[in-house]
């Protein structure tokens, strides 16, 4: 009926089957290994739950409310306790290796009962993802292990991911804006580093962090082309704390103004500048978009798992109290109006689940970590013991060359269809998780009336809570329309995206 | 709000907007540290001495007597900028105008003959709840001329705060409930801590629970649904006011906030997707305004079929707020997630306002039950 090339083509047609269909394509070719593996960190996490966060996530958020500057160093010293710092770390930099799909659920889970503790958690892999898009495989290797280190000795050591500026959010995180947009922290290359001048603002986890990667830019009117990514350890002479924001929720998880005043970077912790990516194909350009695209993919999934564990909190707590409520002489769950309610928002739960892990498929068949998913590195990586993954690894991670090779593979060799996929995806799920959390927030407190807006009833922390995810990670908005611009607009000719044509 | 040709009406608008801006909005995020800071007394106490709480309650009873007209149109203004001093300007209305449509005006002209400050005139009630809809949590029985109340109760509004509360009972034996007059310095009314609530913190409300607590019966026994009904038919608009002018004050910073940020290069109120966002807020936040006005012109000509009218208008209100005031926070990116601004209090207060007499789908029944 239809010939090899028939199909070939057709399936090349939007929507191109490959976008739709990113779970079919992961059937068969992601090893099985990670199905056990995501078992076994969802039952970890519930255990977790269990055990602290069911049971201290309200008194936190209380003592949070009374004293708005306590840093939450109890949970994160918990966090590194079990081994969470280092769970997804891949073996090869010391870490525990969990596929980074594995992520997602474990986020969900630990966020379903409390967003502040799970973003303790999970914004330490967004500075992971920031160091990782690098593709600086020494650095990566320092970093890593010195979590690792801090892991051992009770000391934890967590990354922060610095590109927030006071006049440019939405700026700093499309290419589109860069140059026309409103950014300061300017990186002046020196004998033997960079010097950094510039504040950045809303950074989570910044206070409790030990190293942050920060995005600066050595010329200001031209940033998309000369963006310098650089790992800044507190107590860094030039580096200190400002304010830590008061906001709405997530109050654990405390959002830090990084200032830097005529701050020196060492070139040895140059994650990434001009001169290291002059011998790629790709522009500059194209490389800080490509980065960008990369950190997105994968750290957008992770909110769109924040926002599924928001809809699955609000609906665990509206269900329990329907179940124990008595309402018009029945209970709650009785009334139909609230079983439709209530389906309406397991249903929201389940989207969201669904669009986190079509995001994650796409970035295991064709983002970033993609090597890691293929099965012979995959079954390498878990079977080989971490002390023989150091005796080879530690050193070759130490040579420019697989620096080199690493950035080849991930800026020249990857496509364009692949970038516009795994970016597209990331943003399909962040706003329709995070919508759902709102959604299914809103819904619990509508069906816990009185009963919703006290704090002991635990249905209005979410919603305080959840609004926070349609914002970071760029704001809903525009996700939506960066997923036209990546799915959609190649299809339109003359169409154009974050542009005055736009207006 | 329309506060029309009114000159009364007009300058109570003013009045009650300026007092928003000059009293309410410099200390706003101070005063919703409550109860982890001070609570902010002294705004109430200048409230009361420029009769905001009197103006529902009739003349003749002490009171300004302007009706629900100049109510919502205080409200509206009040809740702009913060909509805790509205909660407690609700609370007050609602349990004056139950205890008026329950013929209790004698005790209502006690009270307010006798009050010297906020705190003695204010009075109490669980408006959160519709007590008809749950199990209910005191009991009354006869005591002489009077009763005794037993029993717990939960999140009574300025429980921690007023001299009396209007509580609902059962009386052993009767159908229905009753309305119960306490006065909360009886050592037998043991109070909770305020509760720790998402919004409104500096209206603040008590889990109470009695012990023989000497009431004065509201109205006729077994009739306190009906009194509930028929005021919160009125009151209902006066929520929406509420909701109406948070909804304002929301769009207000956010046009004002949009006119000044600038991200990719422009103003941010022009990018058209931004200004969709806006639309929608502007759109809804006017429509509530013009239905307020609607429906209180309704409710004060007794229109035909007024409370059908009146009751769509508030649950239109009362549900598109949330949008609206998500939409706020929204349209300024992360500062509008933060205490520095309005939006985020606003936000939480609104789930307070969709709260008010009763769980929001139960108000949706209730209003098509009565067209079916
Ligand atoms: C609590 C918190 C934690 C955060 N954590 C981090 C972190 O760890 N690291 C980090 O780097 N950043 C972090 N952020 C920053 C976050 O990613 C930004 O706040 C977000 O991307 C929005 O940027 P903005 O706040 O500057 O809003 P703006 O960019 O100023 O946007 C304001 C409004 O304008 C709209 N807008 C702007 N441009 C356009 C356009 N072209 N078209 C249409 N609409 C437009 C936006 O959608 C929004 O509605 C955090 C933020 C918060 C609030």
């Amino acid at each position: 009926m239809v010939s090899r090339k028939q199909i070939k083509t057709y399936l090349q047609r939007e929507p191109k089957f490959d976008d739709i269909m990113c779970s079919l394509r992961a059937t068969g070719r992601q090893a099985k290994g990670i199905i056990g593996e995501t078992k076994k960190v969802v039952a970890i996490a519930r255990r977790f739950n269990e055990e602290f966060t069911s049971s201290y996530a309200y008194e936190l958020d209380r003592k949070m409310h009374q004293d708005p500057d306590h840093l939450a160093w109890e949970v994160v010293k918990k966090a590194n306790e079990w081994g969470f710092y280092t769970m997804f770390i891949p073996k090869m930099f010391g870490g525990k290796g969990y596929a980074i799909a594995s992520l997602s659920p474990f986020l969900e889970e630990i966020g379903s009962v409390c967003a502040s503790i799970a973003n303790l958690i999970g914004v330490h892999y967004l500075g992971f993802v920031g160091l990782a898009t690098s593709w600086n495989m020494r650095l990566m290797d320092m970093i890593c292990r010195e979590v690792v280190n801090g892991e051992k000795t009770g000391n934890p050591c967590l990354m922060s991911f610095a590109m927030t500026e006071p006049d440019a959010g939405t700026d700093s995180q499309n290419v589109e804006f860069m140059d026309t947009g409103s950014l300061a922290c300017q990186a002046k290359k020196v004998e033997g580093g960079y010097v950094v001048n510039g504040t950045k603002i809303f950074i989570s986890c910044g206070h409790l962090s030990t190293w942050h990667i920060l995005f600066a830019y050595t010329d200001l009117q031209k940033a998309s082309e000369n963006m310098v990514m650089l790992a800044v350890k507190t107590g860094t002479k030039g580096f200190s704390f400002g304010k830590k924001e008061k906001k709405m929720g997530q109050k654990a998880s405390v959002a830090s103004e990084l200032v830097f005043k005529d701050c020196f970077v060492p070139d040895d912790m140059v994650l990434l500048d001009r001169s290291q990516i002059a011998g790629l194909s790709r522009t500059p350009r194209e490389v800080t978009e490509m980065i960008l695209a990369a950190i997105w993919a994968a750290s957008r999934v992770g909110v769109a798992a924040f926002g599924t564990g928001a809809a699955r909190g609000a609906f665990e707590q509206a269900l329990r109290f329907a179940s124990s409520t008595e309402v018009d002489g029945k209970l709650l769950i009785n009334h139909e109006w609230c079983q439709a309610m209530l389906a309406e928002m397991y249903k929201n739960v389940a989207v969201g689940r669904i669009a986190y892990n079509e995001g994650n498929y796409a970035n295991g068949m064709d983002g970033a970590f993609k090597l890691l998913n293929l099965k012979p590195i995959y079954y390498l990586s878990k079977y080989t013991p971490v002390s023989v993954f150091d005796r080879i690894m530690k050193p070759l991670c130490g040579l420019s060359f697989t620096t080199w090779i690493s950035r080849k593979i991930a800026f020249d060799f990857m496509g364009d269809a692949e970038v516009d996929r795994t970016d597209g995806w990331g943003s399909l799920a962040k706003f329709t998780a995070t919508d759902m959390g709102i959604r299914n927030a809103r819904m619990a407190m509508e069906i816990m009336g009185a009963a919703g807006v006290r704090h002991d009833e635990r249905a209005e922390k979410i919603l305080r809570d959840s609004k926070l995810y349609q914002i970071y990670e760029g704001t809903n908005q525009i996700n939506r329309v960066n997923l036209f611009k990546r799915l959609v607009a190649r299809a339109c000719p003359g169409s154009r995206c974050f542009s005055e044509d736009n207006i | 709000m329309y506060a029309s040709n009114d000159k009364e009406l007009n300058l109570l608008d003013k009045s009650s907007l300026e007092f928003a801006k000059k009293e309410l909005a410099p200390g706003r995020e101070e005063n919703d540290h409550f109860p982890f800071g001070p609570f902010f007394g002294h705004v109430v106490d200048k409230a009361f001495e420029l009769d905001f709480f009197h103006i529902f309650l009739p003349e003749d009873l002490g009171g300004v007597g302007h009706g629900i007209r100049a109510l919502c149109i205080v409200l509206n203004n009040i809740c702009r900028e913060d909509s805790s001093l509205g909660g407690i300007m609700f609370t007050n209305a609602f349990a004056q105008s139950l205890m008026l449509e329950a013929g209790a005006t004698e005790v209502l002209k006690q009270i307010s003959d006798k009050a010297g400050s906020a705190g003695e005139f204010l009075i109490a009630c669980p408006v959160l709840s519709d007590p008809a809809r749950s199990p209910m949590g005191l009991s009354a029985d006869r005591n002489g001329e009077n009763y005794k109340l037993s029993g717990k109760i939960d999140y009574v509004v300025l429980g921690g705060m007023a001299g009396h509360a209007l509580l609902p009972a059962a009386i052993p034996g009767e159908d229905g409930y009753s309305w119960f007059l306490v006065d909360l310095s009886d050592p037998a009314v043991i109070k909770s801590d305020v509760v720790f609530s998402h919004g409104m913190h500096a209206c603040p409300a008590v889990d109470i629970e009695l012990k023989g607590v000497l009431a004065d019966l509201v109205g006729s026994a077994g009739e306190g649904n009906l009194y509930f009904r028929k005021a919160a038919s009125v009151m209902q608009v006066a929520a929406a006011a509420m909701a109406a002018g948070v909804m304002k004050g929301s769009l207000e910073e956010a046009l004002d906030y949009c006119r000044q940020r600038r991200q990719g290069g422009r103003m941010i109120k022009d990018w058209s997707e931004l200004q969709m966002l806006l639309s929608n807020m502007a759109v809804q936040t006017e429509v509530a305004q013009m239905l307020v006005s609607r429906a209180c012109m309704a409710i004060a000509d007794k229109e035909k079929d007024w409370e059908t009218r009146a009751g769509a208008a508030a649950l239109h209100i009362v549900s598109s707020a949330a949008d609206v005031v998500s939409d706020g926070i929204q349209s300024m990116g992360g500062v509008g997630y933060m205490k520095d601004f309005g939006q985020e209090k606003r936000f939480r207060d609104t789930a307070h306002i969709q709260a008010l007499l009763g769980f929001l789908p139960l108000k949706k029944l209730d209003f098509i039950r009565k067209l079916l």
